[in-house]
Formats: structure tokens, sequence, C-alpha cells
């Protein structure tokens, strides 16, 4: 086994698995830098948990291999599990046990000193902000904050990287910015972090690199610009205005500037990489022709137009 | 709608075979298993004999022309032993009674003089004793009867009445007795002696519910403590456990302990209060219900991982051990007593752990037997706790190597 580059921690190697006949993981290869959080970003079905199944050493590959700091987790799996913690999908915790109680088990199962383990779950809670309800069962918790315990208890041994599969699924968008700022605060601390998830949004603020994942491979991997900039993904320029659109279409289209009238939404639209600079350059033409601007919107260009793109679908079902 | 979502819980029914089969199989089972407990099954099933030990001292003719006539009675089996042996098997719970026919019984009978014959029994099983009474005395007398009777009165014509003419004697002869007719009357012939649970006779039914009903309750416990480890893999904290650093047999072994721990707690709790609310002698037994216990606690927390083991869901899982804890119950001796059961029950019953723990209690507080003499009964205990454990363990690491 070649020794890892040391700037990176784990690196998955073309690898493969199968249930039945489902290729839920087809030839994937990913490398993860030190201290990065890296996205897995896919339409449920994707591959992604599998993925996180196969490098936590839940699931075995049929094929390819797995190396994280330097080790295999066939030749040393209770090694690897100390090096990582894993937030599932599922709030994996017991209802009738209190927060502490719980962090205290799942962390005396990675054999953390009693001592120091009174010392983690206080750090732990008090990072996810549920100190003060540490002795209330968690059957009494809302979903948002289980879902914060959920992450703590994969904390309490200090892992070097932290695997979440979908952390923030069925949780409000509050509960979610506090489990974001909890992300972002680990990263800080150095943490390197691997993300699956199916939303963009959350890809795009928390992810430095993505892997966008569809039917057991990654499509396209890279950071959120380099992405979009790989596949031409440009901002929409909407503008209803109160002349003859041909005219203004033709006139536009005269001076270099691609755009188009659509029917169905009365307006004109103009791709563009910059919204501003396009604006800036249209506006004073109109002006001089005296057409006047009923409405502008814009539509910035996302992952979602990206994963479009690629796939010809949507990240999610609509 | 109502049909909507009927067919959708029928579809999810339909797609668990193990349900189906457990759904419908148990009622059968349980129908035919007490059907053959309390009768036998169809009219045309013939009665199984009753055992009989016969211990010959007096070693005549007509001794051995009563046990030929026992033995060709279809309702008793004849089991020739020396008196020892037939003690011991009695004690041990392995015969119901013997016929002792002491040395000197048919002179006895010849010269009037008195020398019942004794019957020993294990007072436990005084149902299957009453069962066999009626054959034994109607056999017995018939043939006493026909040979000593006649023998009896001529002696003593001859002795009292000396110059009675031939013909009046003849006809007093032949004048039919009537043998001792209500059964009273004809136990009343036999020296009746228990063996065993002399010394505690008050605690017959006692020991057969507290034993009989703690494992069947123990049972249904540890099958409930044997599921949460299903719980865990619906609940997901099971993958959890899983991506832990240690191998995933700790889990089962886990479940085992913490299981075989509730079992011991909960028949210590059981025993204690009886003997403190009903007087069951445990002090004295200390030692040897404590090991019986642990050995019986052992057994049941094996079967409770064992379902965990084969089944798939806890829905699965709950129907299962219903099944099973209600087979092992009715033949095993918790619902039904053994003794009042057909022989072939009888035999069907040592496939089931409620039979050795039931059978090991009644050693320990019946029969008075000793630690040594109950370790056979504990090693059976022992033997299914180990060998169902590691049949588990093979399952569930099987099942979780399938996974990965």
């Amino acid at each position: 086994m070649n020794p890892l580059p040391p700037s990176i921690i784990l690196q998955a190697q073309t690898l493969h698995k199968s249930f039945d006949s489902i290729h839920a993981v087809n030839g994937v290869s990913l490398s993860i830098k030190r201290g990065e959080i890296y996205g897995l970003l896919g339409p449920n079905g994707a591959g992604k948990s599998t993925m996180l199944h196969l490098i936590s050493t839940l699931l075995q590959p049929d094929k390819g291999k797995i190396i994280i700091e330097n080790l295999s987790p066939t030749k040393a799996p209770a090694a690897i599990k100390m090096l990582m913690g894993v937030v599932p999908q599922e709030i994996a915790l017991y209802e009738d046990l209190s927060a502490r109680e719980n962090l205290a088990f799942w962390g005396g199962l990675y054999r953390v000193q009693p001592d120091l383990l009174r010392q983690q779950i206080d750090k732990t809670l008090e990072l996810v902000g549920l100190k003060e309800r540490q002795n209330d069962p968690l059957r009494t918790y809302s979903g948002g904050m289980k879902r914060r315990i959920n992450i703590a208890a994969a904390l309490l041994h200090n892992p070097k990287i932290l695997l979440m599969d979908e952390p923030t699924v069925g949780v409000d968008p509050q509960s979610r910015n506090h489990v974001f700022e909890v992300i972002e605060q680990l990263q800080r601390q150095g943490m390197t972090i691997l993300y699956t998830t199916h939303y963009m949004e959350e890809a795009e603020r928390l992810c430095e690199r993505i892997g966008i994942m569809d039917n057991g491979r990654i499509i396209a991997e890279g950071t959120v610009e380099e992405l979009k900039s790989q596949f031409a993904i440009e901002n929409i320029l909407s503008l209803q205005l109160n002349a003859k659109q041909e005219y203004v279409v033709s006139l536009l289209n005269d001076l270099g500037i691609g755009c188009k009238y659509i029917t169905e939404k009365k307006s004109l639209q103009i791709p563009t990489r910059d919204i501003r600079h396009t604006l800036c350059q249209i506006l004073p033409i109109l002006s001089k022709q005296e057409i006047a601007i009923s409405r502008i919107d814009t539509q910035t260009a996302d992952l979602e137009h990206v994963f479009l793109q690629l796939t010809g679908k949507r990240l999610r079902d609509q | 709608m109502i049909f909507h979502l009927f067919r959708k819980d029928l579809l999810l029914f339909l797609k668990d075979k193990k349900s189906i089969v457990l759904t419908f199989l148990l009622p059968i089972i349980l129908i035919s298993l007490f059907a053959y407990a309390f009768g036998g099954l169809g009219a045309k099933s013939s009665v199984s004999p009753l055992d009989l030990i016969v211990v010959d001292q007096d070693r005549t003719p007509l001794a051995k022309e009563l046990i030929r006539a026992l033995d060709s009675n279809a309702n008793v089996q004849v089991i020739p032993m020396h008196l020892p042996a037939a003690r011991a098997s009695i004690l041990r719970g392995k015969n119901t009674a013997a016929l002792i026919l002491p040395k000197g019984w048919s002179q006895a009978l010849e010269t009037g003089d008195t020398l019942p014959p004794e019957i020993i029994y294990d007072q436990a099983r005084k149902a299957e004793v009453s069962m066999l009474m009626p054959t034994l005395t109607g056999i017995y007398f018939s043939t006493i009867s026909r040979i000593t009777i006649p023998k009896s009165i001529t002696l003593f014509l001859d002795k009292n009445y000396p110059n009675l003419p031939a013909d009046i004697k003849n006809s007093i002869i032949q004048t039919p007795i009537i043998p001792p007719s209500s059964p009273q009357e004809k136990s009343n012939q036999f020296k009746m002696t228990s063996v065993v649970g002399v010394a505690h006779s008050s605690h017959l039914g006692l020991i057969q519910a507290i034993a009989g009903t703690a494992i069947m309750m123990l049972l249904f416990s540890v099958a409930a403590l044997g599921t949460s480890l299903l719980e865990e893999e619906e609940k997901g904290t099971m993958n959890r456990l899983l991506m832990a650093p240690f191998s995933s047999t700790l889990i089962l072994y886990s479940k085992m302990l913490f299981t075989f721990f509730i079992a011991v707690i909960q028949l210590i709790i059981m025993f204690v209060f009886a003997w403190l609310a009903v007087g069951l002698d445990v002090p004295s037994h200390l030692v040897s219900t404590f090991l019986m216990i642990v050995v019986t606690a052992l057994a049941i927390s094996s079967f409770g991982i064992f379902l965990a083991a084969v089944s798939s869901t806890r829905q699965q899982a709950q129907s299962l051990s219903t099944l099973i804890i209600l087979i092992m119950s009715a033949v095993g001796g918790s619902m039904i007593p053994l003794f009042i059961m057909p022989p072939i029950m009888k035999k069907i019953a040592i496939c089931s752990v409620n039979y050795w723990g039931i059978q090991g209690f009644y050693d320990i507080f019946w029969r008075n037997l000793s630690l040594w003499d109950i370790l056979p009964r504990m090693s059976v205990l022992l033997i299914i706790g180990i060998s169902m454990t590691t049949l588990s363990i093979f399952l569930f690491t099987r099942r979780m190597s399938r996974r990965r």
C-alpha cells in the first residue's frame, strides 16, 4: 500500500458495492484533504449513504480500497474506527436516556477515560448548545435538538474525521442553522468532515469541495465555483419591457448580448456570468432608446443547475 | 379509503411469509397439543399403558402368576426390579409406583395371616397412582381369590368343623366369594407408602406452581429482552454500535449477559417470595436452588437470544416467541402437570426447557435429592444454554456478515 500524500487524510480507490443487481456504488474514487469539508451531493438513492457506510467500515466493498491515515479498514478496522466519528442519518440514540447518559454510553464505547469523557461531554453539550437540557430524557427533545445530540455522540472521542450522513434531514430552519454553526466550528478546530446531503444549499454553504453523485458514480467534482464554470452555468437576468420585444432582442443581439424572449413568462431572458456587469451594459442602451423596464428578476445559477445539466433531472423530487 | 388502507395492510402481511405461517400454524399446533394432552387425538386412539415396577421378593408360583396377569393387561406395563433400584427410580421420578410382593406373601394368603403387598409411590404423581389402582386391584384380587380363597376356606373348615359333611363343605367352597368392591376397600388391602415428598407434602402444589409459573414467565420476559436486539436494528442504534471499535459478537454477548442477569434476578425474587410468603424451604437447599436458578436462567436466556438471532423483525420474533413459549410450557409441565399427560407427551416434554427446570426444582424441594443427584439435570440445562448460545452467535455473525 503506497502511503498517502500528507495533505490527504482519506482516499477511496474505485470502490464498488452492489446489493443483488443494484450497483449502489459503481467505481467511485475520491480523496479528502486534511481539515476540509467534502460534500457528497446527490439525490436519494445516488449512493451517498452506501459510500459513507463503506468508509465507516459498516459495509465492505466488493472491489476497490479505502485508505484512511495510511491504514486499511480490512487490516486495522478498530484503529480506523477510532479515527472516525459517524453521525448516522437516523437519530441513533436511546430515547429513554438523557442526553448526558446517551453521550456517556456512546463515548464509553470508544474507551474514553471517565474523567476525560466527563469533560468531553460538557464540551460537546456546550458546542451543540444543549447543556441546560442534558439531564432531560431524549424523548422530550425536539427533532432538531435530537439531531444535535446525534452529532455530539460522534465527537466524544475527538475523531480526526467526521462522517455526517444527511445530518439535517427533517430539521426546522432554525435548528439547521445551529447544526451548520456546529459544523463550521468543528472545521475551525481542524476536523475533516465528509458530509452527504441532497440539499444543494447546504453543500454550497458548508463544503469546500463537492462530489456530485448519481447512480452510484461521482459525475463531477470540485469547488462550487469550479463546478459552475466547468459546466458553463450562467445566471439568468429577466426583464419585462414596455416595448416591442422583437425589436429589443435584435437590438441586443446586434450588440453581442445574447438573449431570447420567453412568451409564457412575457419576459426577456439574458444568460450571463455577471448580472451586474450585464445590467450596466444594457441599461444605458435601453435608456437611449427610451425603453422603460417594468420589472427586473434575477436567477442565480447554483448546483441544482449543475446537476440538472449533468443528469437532466433535479436533485430533489418536486 | 378504508379498503385502500386495508389493502396496504394485507399486502404487508402477505409479504411476510414467516408471519403467515406463525399466524395460521400456531392455533393448529396448540389445539393439537391440548387435545392430545387432555385425552388423545381422535376417538380411536388407544390408551398408553401405565408403568408399574414389580419387586418379587416372594418368588412363588402365585407371585409369578400375578405378575404375568398384570403384564398381560393392556393398561399396565410391568417393570421387574429389585427393591433398592425400584426405590431409587421412584425417588428420581423415573417411575410412578412399585408393587412389592414380600417374602412369605403367598403363604400368608394361604394361612390367612396378614402380610399385605406394599405399594411405594411418588406422592407428586398421585393422579397416576389413582389411575393405576383400579387395574392393579382388579387383577390382584381376581388372581388371588381364584387360587387362595378356596384353599383358605377348606383349611378353615377342616380346622374348625372337621365333622362337616363333604357335600355341605363343597357347596360352601363353591359359593362365589365377593371380593372387596369399593376402591377404598380394595386399596386397604395394600400397604401404601409414599417414598417421595413425605417431609414436605404440603409443598407439592406449591412447587409445581412456583417452578412452572416462574419458568413460563421468565420465558416471556426473556423473549421480550431478546427482541431488544431487533429494536436496535430497527431504530438504527445497531448500525452505530457496529461502527464502534469492537467485534459485532460482543453486542450479542452483552445482550445475553443482560438477559441472563435479569433472568437470575427474576428467579431469585420469585423463590425468595415463595420462601417468605408461602414457606417454600429455600434456606435448606440454598446452594442447589441457586445453582438450579443459574442454569435455568442460562438456558432460558439463550432461548431469548436465539429468537433474536433467527428473526429478522420484531413482529416475527414476537410471533415466534409466543408459539415456542406456549408449546414449551404446555408440553414441559408449566401449564399442565406432567403426571396427567399421556406417556408420549412425557417423552416429548424432555425437548422443553420447562421440563428440565421444573423437574430440577422438584428434585430439590420435593424429592430432597442431593446436589450430586441433581447435577445431571443441571448439566442438561447447561448444555441447552451453551449450545443455543453458540448457535445464536453463529446465526447472528452470519447475518451481520451478510449485511456487509
